[in-house]
């Protein structure tokens, strides 16, 4: 009790509520911007926290950290460009939402659930950050690559309008994850003598090429409505702060079903937002009773993703504070910074330093209630990217996704790669591919290398895949999920009859 | 590839010759890939050598792409492939400021290196606004006001606020 009043202290210090508060600006601005993520928001923020107390410095990279899971949502509502990984699956229901004349309203949604989200993962992570610890750290590569591939049959309800096209452009996926040296022995694969290729495609100039520039060129695909200076969003911009808040409540099975998955999923090491978002996403739509609308604008979607998204600050928290490791990169500078501090991260961290353990637990929910309170007070600002034109927007955010690729590694040929990406993810939308399939097996393909084959590494029997128990839950859960989807798509197809599919754009 | 004003029926049938042209696109490149990952030397070391996973992937690719085509040739009408390339033309003509706005990005991006970002981006944001604002007087000093503050502003913000230094060209 006496280490948590002493971290309650030390969070409720004026100067560091100010730099938290501070620490929720950047981060929601950060996130915003297409291609400037949370870990590079976080890095810019780390040599700023040297100077201050350890739990101040934590606190405030916490804010920045739950600030950036929100602030994704703004592009990925707005403009249908996820500005995080972690926010790919937003842009299924957010983005059409807005479209259709409800752009408060998604904005809304989305920074409810992922308060709500945040908060749920608190309350677990206070709870059960050893024993969920305990458990991830026991699983070994077989129960790892059964996970992903329980991940990969998401793909199953991303595919859009065609099963084939949406299969095709997920094997593109892991595909495009295999160019590049292999992560286990380091051999080049498929770089053809190329020098940007050596270490593989950057992901996040990928990302960038195939949800932003694809988009923003399919913005100006209709002459007309560019030149009539029609703005990107346009109906009613109203916020609809505390009925928005009633909606989301009125979903609790949805939003504690997509926060125990952000929990979870962040809590294994390697897995974090980019995953969890989508995972969520697929449950809520599983569990629907109106499938068919979500990709429409159903509130539903974009509740899980949010709080799927936002829920895996929490829980990678969880093998952080238990065993000392990072679930993800952003965990990993959070640990970075405890370091630089001289604290030494461990299992021995929560008995040498409860107070600053604790502190974090508080500086999670205060950060979470600064996100609210900055989001709710800044989004009409926010809203006002809706008023703007297209023929603005479009070159306006372009040069943005150029910065943001570029700030990444600091390459031109990074530029050169955003370019033809771009162009490819243009095609692949105009011939009626889902891109999102394509997304999900760029993050997902090397885990699932890396896994398989550390794992016949360690024993050559194939069948202990499915004789260690968690293993064959997960593949059983992976069958079961492909079997759900074939279901999905035969019930889907007897009413309609076949589809045409004939349009390609 | 379909509009309003067009037959789209055969803008349809167009579209589904476009696809099937990116399944052959597709297998022919998988299977490229797929042999050339035969060539990748395996490690004793381990069970699985580097090109192991990918042989895995470029087969499934291969295999959805043949099962694609298949089914794209089922659905395509005999006469179709002679319309395809009017049809195309077409297309294409009704989106012409994609392929102007994709150009723009091309040069663009090949100008970054030569004239740095600052100017490079001044003459993007502003060519393009230009391209495609409506034609009235007011609002061409807006997309001068916005082409500057978001290619000298960035620059400034991102050298000065995050000290991350963006190309400066060869002048």
């Amino acid at each position: 009790m006496d280490s948590f009043l002493s971290g309650l202290v030390q969070i409720f210090t004026l100067a560091t509520l100010i730099y938290m508060f501070a620490g929720s600006i950047a981060g929601i601005i950060a996130a915003a911007i297409p291609g400037f993520t949370v870990t590079m928001a976080i890095v810019l923020t780390l040599p700023l926290t040297f100077t201050m107390e350890p739990l101040q410095g934590i606190a405030v990279m916490l804010s920045v950290y739950v600030g950036g899971y929100t602030g994704g949502l703004i592009s990925a509502a707005l403009l249908g460009i996820p500005g995080t990984p972690s926010s790919v699956a937003t842009t299924f229901d957010a983005f059409p939402m807005a479209r259709r004349g409800e752009p408060g309203r998604a904005l809304s949604l989305g920074i409810w659930a992922s308060f709500f989200g945040t908060v749920i993962s608190t309350l677990v992570l206070i709870v059960a950050a050893p024993p969920l610890a305990m458990f991830a750290v026991k699983l070994g590569p077989w129960e790892y690559f059964s996970l992903i591939v329980f991940a990969l049959t998401i793909v199953a309800s991303l595919v859009g309008d065609s099963v084939i096209r949406g299969m095709l452009a997920g094997l593109i996926g892991l595909g495009i994850s295999t160019v590049g040296t292999d992560p286990i022995m380091g051999r080049p694969r498929f770089d053809f003598g190329i020098e940007m290729l050596q270490a593989g495609l950057p992901f996040l100039v990928v990302l960038i090429g195939i949800f932003a520039i694809s988009q923003l060129t399919s913005e100006v695909e209709d002459p007309k409505s560019v030149r009539s200076g029609n703005a990107l969003v346009t109906g009613a911009i109203d916020f609809q702060t505390w009925q928005v808040m009633k909606e989301v409540l009125m979903r609790p099975v949805n939003l504690i079903r997509s926060s125990v998955v952000g929990v979870l999923i962040g809590a294994l090491p390697g897995a974090g937002g980019s995953i969890a978002n989508l995972v969520a996403y697929d449950q809520a739509k599983r569990n629907s009773k109106d499938p068919e609308s979500f990709g429409k604008g159903n509130p539903d979607g974009v509740v899980a993703s949010e709080a799927g998204n936002s829920a895996t600050a929490g829980g990678g928290l969880i093998p952080l504070i238990g065993l000392g490791i990072p679930g993800s990169a952003v965990d990993a500078i959070l640990m970075a910074a405890l370091m630089v501090h001289g604290i030494s991260v461990g299992p021995r961290l929560i008995m040498d330093h409860a107070d600053l353990v604790y502190g974090m637990f508080i500086a999670m929910a205060v950060a979470s209630l600064m996100m609210l309170i900055v989001s709710v007070l800044s989004m009409r600002l926010f809203l006002r990217v809706a008023e703007v034109p297209k023929w603005l927007i479009v070159p306006v955010v372009m040069v943005c996704c150029v910065v943001g690729s570029f700030a990444l590694n600091n390459r031109v040929s990074d530029l050169y790669l955003l370019g033809f990406v771009g162009v490819a993810g243009y095609t692949l939308r105009a011939l009626g591919y889902s891109l999102a399939p394509l997304v999900l097996g760029v993050i997902l393909g090397p885990i699932a290398e890396t896994n398989l084959r550390r794992a016949l590494m360690t024993d050559a029997d194939p069948t202990l895949f499915l004789t260690r128990p968690v293993s064959l839950i997960f593949l059983m859960l992976a069958v079961i999920s492909i079997a759900w989807a074939i279901r999905g798509h035969l019930k889907h197809r007897k009413p309609s009859g076949r589809s045409t599919d004939a349009s390609a754009s | 590839m379909s509009d309003a004003g067009y037959d789209k029926q055969q803008a349809g049938e167009a579209g589904e010759i476009a696809r099937l042209l990116s399944y052959v696109l597709t297998l022919l490149a998988s299977a490229g890939l797929f042999v050339s990952a035969n060539a990748i030397p395996i490690s004793r070391f381990e069970q699985l050598g580097a090109g192991a996973f990918p042989k895995i992937v470029f087969a499934g690719i291969a295999l959805v792409a043949l099962i694609a085509i298949v089914e794209a040739l089922r659905k395509i009408p005999a006469g179709a492939y002679g319309r395809f390339a009017r049809q195309t033309l077409a297309w294409a003509g009704r989106r012409y400021l994609v392929f102007v706005t994709l150009g723009a990005l091309a040069v663009y991006l090949v100008l970054i290196p030569v004239l740095g970002f600052s100017i490079a981006s001044f003459l993007f944001i502003l060519g393009l606004e230009l391209v495609l604002m409506p034609r009235r007087a007011a609002t061409l000093l807006v997309a001068v006001i916005v082409a500057a503050v978001f290619s000298f502003g960035l620059n400034w913000l991102f050298a000065e606020g995050f000290t991350v230094f963006l190309p400066r060209g060869v002048f």
